[in-house]
C-alpha cells in the first residue's frame, strides 16, 4: 500500500473509530482523536516526498495523487495547525455534548484538506473538496437550533461555489478528455477565447466562496463565529486557505498566459482590496470578539487575494507568506477567544474586561497575534505586508496600495478593541473567579504565537520553500532569488533593513512586558473603583468605568454610508423572491383529480400541435 | 372502391371517435365521481370499437379454423385485434371495479361525490 | 442456462393466487411465501444476468409461436439489470414490511402481499416483454395493484390519492391503446423488434402521433411533467414501504418502457431532445415544489419526481455515456430513495399529520434511523463519498461531452434547491428541539435490517463505484445497440 493511501485511510478510520470510542471511554476517545491527526501528520512529513505521484483509477477515472512543492507549503498550514489545535480541542471540548461528532468532523475535514492538496486530478480534488465542505458544515451547525439558517447559508454558498467548480471541471473534461490538472494546463492555451474566460471565472467562484471573496463572503461571519472556537481556528486558518490554494493554482496555471495587468487580474485584485477594506470596517463595528475575528478573517483574506491576483512573483510570495501567517495568528486569536469563552462564558467585549491578570498567558498569546495581525514590526505580519506594498507599488497599483494601507491602519482599531475589551480596563467583580485556561489550551496558543515571532525574524524559513514551490509550478525567477525581491530581506531570509531597530524595540518591549508581568505579581497595588478620584464624584462599586460600548462611535459614524449597504440583504431578498416564485409554481398541483386529467389531455394536444417542431 | 365499405368504415370510426369524445367530456367536465367513472368506461368502449374496426374486412369470416375453411384464411377478419379487445375489456372491467370501490370509500370518507370538494391533498 | 425468464412473471403471479389459499391452511404462510418467491427469483435473476453478460441475451418464446407472431421475453443485460434491481428492492420491501406494525394482522397482510406480488409481476413483465400489447397488459396489472396498494390504509386520504392516480392512469392507458392500434394498423405486428425493423416504412405523421401517444401513456408511470399530479398524493398516502416500491420498482419500469420506445422502437431523433426538455421541466417544477413542502413524504415524493426528471434528461442525451449515467442515476435513485422512504416513514411514524417539523430532535431518540436518513439525504444531493455523487458526476460529464453547458448550469442550480430542503430536514432531526407531542417509534428489526442494507450499499458504492460500473456499461451498450436487439429477437427459432 502506498503511503498516501495509508495516510488517508488513517484519517477516515480514525474519524470513525474516534466517534465510536466516544461511546466507550472518554480518555480513549481523546487519545484516538489526537493520534488520528498526529500519526498521519508525522507519516506525511517523514514519508511523502513532493513531486512523486501515484496513479490510480476509480470508476473509470484516472486519478493522480501526490504533493507538489507548492501544495506542501499548504500542507504545513493544514497539518501543523491541525495537530496543534487538536490538543487545544481536547481541552476545549471537555464536558460538552456531541463531542464524538465534533471529533469526527474535525478529523475528517483535516483529512479532506490534505486530500485536496494531494489530488492532482479534478475528480479527487472535487471529492475531497466536498467532504471538507460538509464536514465543516456539520461543525457550523454544531450549536444547533439558532444557527441552522447560518449553516444553510454556508452550505448553499459552498454549493454554489462547488458546483461552479464542478461545471468548470466537466467542461474541461469535455475538451481535454482528462481530469488531470496538468492536462488542463497543457491544453489551456489552445482553447477558445470564450473558454479562456469561462473556465477561470467558474473556478474563481468556487475558490472565491471558500476564501470569502467580496460578494461571496456573506456566509463567513456567521459561520466563523458560530462554530466551536476550537474548530474555527482551523476553519479560518486552514480551511479558507484551500480557497487561496485553488486560486493560486488557477491564477498561476490557467491564466499565466494572460499578461500581468490583464483586466481579469485587475478585477480580482480590486475585489480583494474591497474585501479587505469593508471587512475591516465591519470588524471595527463588532461588539462580539468572534464576529470581530470573523470579519477580520474576511479582510485578511482580502489582502491575500489581492496579492494572488496581482500575480508578480513578489506579490505571490507575499500572499502565500501572509496565508501562513494568517493561519498562525488567527488560529491563536480564535483559540484565545475560545479560552476566554470557556472561562467566562461570553465572548462579548461589553461584558468582559480586565482579564489581563486572570489570564496572563492568553493575553501574551493574543498580544503577539494582534501585533502580527496589525503588521507592526517585528512580527511576521510586518514582513508580509511590507512585501505586499512593495509588490503593489512595483506593479503601479497605487490606489490598491492606499486601500490596503487604509484597511491595515483601520485594523489597528479593532486590534486595540480586542486587547482592550478583554484584557485591559477595569477588573470586574463578576469575573473575579476567572482562572487561566488549562495548560492544554494555553500551550498551543503560545506555540502558534511564537511562530509569528519566528517568522518575523526569519521569514526565509518559510519563504524559501514557497519560492521552491513557485519555481516548480513554472514561475520563472525573473527577478532573481526571492531575497533579492524585497528590500527587507537578506540572503539568509532575515529581515535586514529594520533588523537592528526591530530587535532593539522587541527587546525593550519584551523586557517591559516581563517586568510588568512579574512585578504585577508581587507588589503592584490593585486599584479599586473607590480609589479613583473623578472630580468629586466617587463612582459606586457597581459602576463600570471601562468604556467598551460604541467603542469607535465617531469613526463608525463617518463610514456609516458604506456599512449600511450590506450585501447580505440583497441575497436574503433574492432568496425570499425565489421561494415566492417556487411557491407559486407548485400551485399547478391543484389537488383536483379532474384538473390532473385535463392536464393529460392538454399535454396531448400541445404535443400534437407542436409535433413537427418537437419530433419533425 | 366500394362505397358501402367506405361508409361503413366511416360509420365505425366516426362512432368510435364520438364515443371517445363523449367519454372524455364525461371524465373531464362532470363533477360527480360516478359520472367520471362512467366517462372513463365510455372512452374504453370507444377505443375497443376503434380497434375492432381496424381488423374489419368486408364479408370476412370469423377467425375460427374449422376443417375445410382453412383455405379461405386470407378472408378472415383480423383475429389479433379481437384478442386485444377481449383483453382490454377485461382490464377495463378491473379498473372500473377498483374505481367504483374507491368511489364508495371516498363517499364514506368525505360525504360527497363532487370531485372538486375532495382535495385534501394538494400543492 | 439456469432458468427461464418466464419464471419471473409466472412465479409471482402464481404466488399472488396461492397466498390466500395457503393462508387458509397456515396463516403465517402469507407472509413467508412472498419472501421465498422473491429470494428464489433474485438468485435466479442474478444467475441469469451472469449468464447473459457472458453469452448474450436470452430470448424466451411463449406458447411456441416464434417472433414476430408470438409473445417473447427478452432478458438482456439492460432488462436483466433492471429486473435484478427491482427484485432486490422488492425483497427489501418484503423484509421491511414483514412485521410492519400496521400489517401484523392476517387479513391486511394477506391483501398487502397479494398486491405486492402483482405489482412485482407487472413491473418485471413490463421490463421483460418484447411485445407492446403485452406491455400494456402488464402496465395495467401494475396500475390496478398500485391503485389498491395506495388505498391500503383506510384511515387517511388514501382513497383520494388512489382515485386521482386511477383517473390519470386509465386516461393514459387509453392513449397507450391508441398508440398500439396505430402501430398495428400500419405494420400489422405487435412485436417490438419487428416494429423496430419496419418502423421506417411508416408515414411520419402516424409514427409521430403514435410516439406522442406512447409518451403520454407511459409518462404517467415515469412521473413525467405534467402527468405526475398523482405522485405526491400517492407517495404521501401509501404505506411507507409501498412508497419505496413505487419509487424503486414501478417508476423504473415506466421509465424503462419509455426508453425502449424511444431508443429501440422509434427512429425519431427529435424524441431525444424532447426527453431533455420534458425532463428539465419535470425537474424544475418538482424540486421547486419540494422546497415548500411541510409534509415529509410529500417532500420525498417531489424529490423523487425531480430525480426521474434528471433520469429522463440523462436518457435524452442519447449517447452511451448518457445512458450509462441515466442507469447509474436510476440505480442510485432506487437505492437511496427507498432508504429515505423507509427511514422517513419511521421518523414521522407517530405523527398524525406527518409534518416535517415533527422530526425535530429525533436524532437523539432514534439514532440509527436518523443517521440513515441523513446518509440518504447526503447521498441523494450528490455529496461525495456517497453513491449519489458518482451518478451525478457521470451525468454531468455525459452532458458536457454533448455540449449541453446551459443545461448543466440549470441542473446544478436546481441541485442547490435540493440541498436546501434536504438539509433543512437533517438540521431539524439533529439540531432542533424535540416537539413535545411526538413519540419516537423504534423501527422493527426487519425494517432496520433493510435500511441498514441500503445504507451500506450507499456507502460501499460511494467508495467503490467500480463494483457497479461494469454491469452498467454492459447494460448501456445493450440498450444502444438497436440492430443487435432486432436481430437477436427475430432470428430466434424453436
Amino acid at each position: 500500500m502506498e503511503m498516501i493511501h495509508l495516510i488517508l485511510i488513517i484519517f477516515l478510520g480514525g474519524a470513525v473509530l474516534t466517534y465510536f470510542a466516544g461511546k466507550v471511554n472518554d480518555i480513549l476517545r481523546d487519545a484516538l482523536f489526537i493520534l488520528s491527526i498526529l500519526v498521519p501528520a508525522i507519516l506525511f512529513f517523514t514519508n511523502v516526498n513532493p513531486e512523486s505521484y501515484i496513479d490510480l483509477s476509480i470508476a473509470g477515472f484516472n486519478m493522480k495523487w501526490g504533493i507538489t512543492h507548492f501544495g506542501w507549503i499548504f500542507s504545513l498550514i493544514v497539518l501543523g495547525l491541525g495537530v496543534i489545535v487538536s490538543f487545544y480541542a481536547v481541552s476545549f471540548m471537555k464536558g460538552r455534548d456531541k463531542v464524538g461528532s465534533f471529533y469526527f468532523n474535525f478529523i475528517l475535514s483535516i483529512g479532506a484538506m490534505l486530500g485536496i492538496l494531494l489530488s492532482q486530478d479534478f475528480v479527487s480534488f472535487f471529492i475531497f473538496w466536498e467532504i471538507m465542505t460538509w464536514s465543516s458544515y456539520l461543525m457550523v451547525v454544531y450549536n444547533g437550533n439558532q444557527v441552522q439558517k447560518i449553516g444553510i447559508k454556508y452550505f448553499v454558498f459552498s454549493a454554489v461555489g462547488a458546483y461552479a467548480m464542478l461545471m468548470a471541471i466537466v467542461i474541461t473534461h469535455s475538451i481535454t478528455g482528462s481530469f488531470l490538472i496538468t492536462d488542463l494546463i497543457a491544453v489551456f492555451p489552445q482553447l477558445s477565447n470564450q473558454m479562456h474566460i469561462l473556465i477561470p471565472i467558474l473556478f474563481l467562484i468556487g475558490f472565491g466562496v471558500k476564501s470569502a471573496m467580496m460578494p461571496l463572503h456573506v456566509w463567513a461571519p456567521g459561520a466563523y463565529s458560530n462554530t466551536p472556537m476550537a474548530y474555527t481556528s482551523v476553519f479560518s486558518g486552514a480551511l479558507s486557505k484551500m480557497g487561496v490554494y485553488g486560486m493560486v493554482l488557477i491564477m498561476i496555471t490557467l491564466i499565466s498566459h494572460i499578461p500581468e495587468g490583464h483586466w481579469f487580474r485587475e478585477v480580482i485584485a480590486w475585489m480583494g482590496a474591497f474585501t479587505a477594506v469593508l471587512g475591516t470596517l465591519w470588524a471595527v463595528a463588532q461588539d462580539d470578539a468572534k464576529k470581530l475575528l470573523a470579519y477580520s478573517s474576511v479582510a485578511q483574506l482580502g489582502y491575500i487575494i489581492t496579492g494572488v491576483a496581482i500575480g508578480t512573483e513578489l506579490a505571490m510570495l507575499s500572499a502565500l507568506f501572509l496565508s501562513i501567517l494568517h493561519a498562525l495568528f488567527k488560529g491563536t486569536l480564535f483559540m484565545a477567544v475560545g479560552a476566554i469563552e470557556k472561562q467566562t462564558g461570553t465572548s462579548n467585549f461589553t461584558e468582559v474586561s480586565g482579564l489581563i491578570r486572570k489570564m496572563p498567558w492568553t493575553f501574551l498569546a493574543s498580544l503577539m497575534a494582534i501585533i502580527a495581525l496589525a503588521g507592526i514590526p517585528p512580527l511576521g505580519g510586518f514582513v508580509g505586508k511590507w512585501m505586499l506594498y512593495e509588490s503593489l507599488i512595483n506593479s503601479n497599483h497605487y490606489i490598491l496600495v492606499i486601500m490596503i494601507f487604509f484597511s491595515s491602519t483601520a485594523a489597528f482599531l479593532y486590534c486595540y478593541k480586542f486587547l482592550f475589551g478583554f484584557f485591559l480596563g477595569q477588573e470586574e467583580k463578576e469575573w473575579a473567579h476567572v482562572k487561566e485556561a488549562p495548560a492544554l489550551m494555553v500551550v498551543p496558543m503560545i506555540i502558534l504565537a511564537a511562530g509569528t515571532f519566528i517568522l518575523g525574524a526569519y521569514p526565509g524559513l518559510i519563504l524559501s520553500p514557497i519560492d521552491a514551490g513557485m519555481q516548480a509550478i513554472g514561475f520563472e525567477a525573473t527577478q532573481g532569488h526571492y531575497w533579492e525581491m524585497s528590500v527587507i530581506l537578506n540572503q539568509w531570509g532575515d529581515q535586514v533593513v529594520l533588523q537592528p531597530i526591530v530587535y532593539a524595540i522587541f527587546a525593550i518591549f519584551l523586557f517591559f512586558f516581563l517586568f510588568l508581568f512579574f512585578k504585577s505579581r508581587k507588589n503592584t497595588r490593585y486599584v479599586t473603583t473607590k480609589d479613583i478620584s473623578s472630580s468629586g464624584e466617587v463612582p459606586l462599586e457597581h459602576e463600570n468605568l471601562t468604556f467598551s460600548q460604541n467603542f469607535f462611535q465617531p469613526f463608525l459614524r463617518a463610514v456609516e454610508p458604506v456599512m449600511r449597504r450590506q450585501i447580505d440583504k440583497y441575497y436574503n431578498e433574492f432568496g425570499r423572491g425565489l421561494e415566492a416564485i417556487f411557491d407559486f409554481g407548485r400551485r399547478i398541483y391543484t389537488g383536483n383529480g379532474q384538473t390532473y386529467a385535463i392536464y393529460v389531455i392538454i399535454f396531448v394536444i400541445i404535443l400534437l400541435f407542436f409535433k413537427n417542431n418537437l419530433f419533425g | 372502391m366500394d362505397n358501402s365499405l367506405q361508409y361503413l368504415e366511416i360509420g365505425f370510426y366516426g362512432s368510435a371517435i364520438i364515443l371517445i369524445l363523449v367519454g372524455l367530456y364525461g371524465a373531464l367536465m362532470k363533477k360527480s365521481l360516478i359520472k367520471i367513472v362512467i366517462g372513463l368506461s365510455i372512452i374504453d368502449a370507444g377505443l375497443h370499437l376503434l380497434m375492432i374496426s381496424i381488423g374489419y374486412i368486408k364479408n370476412g369470416t370469423a377467425p375460427i379454423f374449422s376443417g375445410e375453411d382453412f383455405v379461405v384464411a386470407g378472408n378472415m377478419v383480423d383475429p389479433v385485434v379481437q384478442a386485444l379487445v377481449l383483453t382490454a375489456i377485461v382490464i377495463g372491467f378491473g379498473v372500473t371495479a377498483v374505481a367504483l370501490s374507491l368511489v364508495i370509500r371516498l363517499y364514506r370518507h368525505h360525504g360527497t361525490l363532487k370531485i372538486d370538494e375532495i382535495k385534501n391533498l394538494k400543492w | 442456462m439456469v432458468g427461464s425468464p418466464v419464471l419471473f412473471i409466472a412465479i409471482p403471479l402464481l404466488a399472488a393466487f396461492i397466498i390466500p389459499l395457503l393462508g387458509m391452511i397456515w396463516k403465517e404462510s402469507v407472509r413467508i411465501l412472498p419472501g421465498l418467491v422473491l429470494v428464489y427469483l433474485l438468485t435466479l435473476s442474478i444467475n441469469l444476468l451472469g449468464y447473459v453478460l457472458d453469452n448474450g441475451p436470452i430470448i424466451e418464446i411463449i406458447a411456441g409461436w416464434t417472433p414476430p407472431w408470438g409473445i417473447n421475453l427478452v432478458f438482456s443485460a439492460f432488462s436483466g439489470f433492471l429486473v435484478t434491481l427491482m427484485l432486490f428492492l422488492g425483497l427489501l420491501v418484503w423484509i421491511y414490511s414483514y412485521r410492519f406494525k400496521r400489517n401484523v394482522d392476517f387479513e391486511p397482510a394477506k391483501k398487502y402481499f397479494i398486491l405486492l406480488m402483482m405489482l412485482i409481476t407487472g413491473s418485471v413483465g413490463i421490463v421483460l416483454t418484447g411485445d407492446i400489447f403485452n406491455q400494456f397488459v402488464f402496465i395495467e396489472i401494475v396500475g390496478i395493484s398500485a391503485y389498491a396498494l395506495t388505498a391500503f390504509y383506510t384511515g387517511r386520504d388514501s382513497a383520494e390519492a388512489s382515485f386521482k392516480y386511477l383517473i390519470m392512469g386509465s386516461l393514459s392507458a387509453g392513449f397507450l391503446l391508441l398508440a398500439i392500434v396505430i402501430l398495428y394498423s400500419q405494420l400489422g405486428t405487435l412485436n417490438m423488434a419487428d416494429i423496430a425493423r419496419n418502423i421506417h416504412t411508416v408515414k411520419p405523421v402516424y409514427k409521430i402521433t403514435a410516439l406522442i401517444f406512447f409518451i403520454v401513456g407511459l409518462g404517467i408511470e415515469a412521473e413525467m411533467f405534467p402527468l405526475n399530479g398523482w405522485a405526491p398524493d400517492v407517495y404521501s398516502q401509501a404505506p411507507g414501504p409501498v412508497g419505496a416500491a413505487f419509487a424503486g420498482i414501478v417508476v423504473k419500469s415506466g421509465v424503462y418502457a419509455i426508453i425502449r420506445i424511444v431508443y429501440t422502437i422509434f427512429d425519431i431523433e427529435g424524441a431525444f431532445d424532447f426527453l431533455v426538455i420534458i425532463g428539465l421541466i419535470t425537474l424544475l417544477f418538482a424540486e421547486t415544489a419540494a422546497i415548500k413542502q411541510i409534509r415529509m413524504k410529500r417532500m420525498l415524493a417531489y424529490s423523487s419526481i425531480g430525480q426521474m426528471g434528471l433520469v429522463l434528461v440523462a436518457f435524452g442525451i442519447g449517447t452511451e455515456a448518457g445512458v450509462f449515467a441515466a442507469l447509474f442515476l436510476m440505480f442510485n435513485h432506487a437505492i437511496i430513495k427507498s432508504l429515505l422512504f423507509y427511514a422517513g416513514s419511521y421518523l414521522v411514524f407517530n405523527s398524525k399529520e406527518k409534518y416535517i417539523n415533527d422530526v425535530s430532535g429525533l436524532g437523539k431518540s432514534m439514532p440509527i434511523t436518523s443517521f440513515l436518513f441523513a446518509l440518504g439525504a447526503f447521498a441523494i444531493v450528490g455529496l461525495p463519498p456517497f453513491a449519489g455523487f458518482w451518478s451525478k458526476l457521470y451525468f454531468l460529464i455525459a452532458a458536457a461531452d454533448s455540449g449541453m453547458i446551459m443545461i448543466i448550469a440549470l441542473i446544478l442550480i436546481v441541485s442547490i434547491v435540493e440541498i436546501v430542503y434536504y438539509f433543512r430536514v437533517v438540521n431539524k432531526i439533529y439540531f432542533s428541539k424535540k416537539e413535545a407531542h411526538v413519540v419516537p417509534q423504534r423501527p422493527t428489526f426487519n425494517a432496520l435490517f433493510s435500511m441498514i442494507v441500503l445504507g451500506l450499499i450507499v456507502i460501499i458504492i460511494g467508495f467503490f463505484p467500480d463494483l457497479i460500473t461494469g454491469i452498467l456499461h454492459d447494460a448501456s451498450r445493450d440498450l444502444m445497440d438497436k440492430t443487435d436487439y432486432i436481430n437477436n429477437v427475430l432470428s430466434i427459432t424453436h
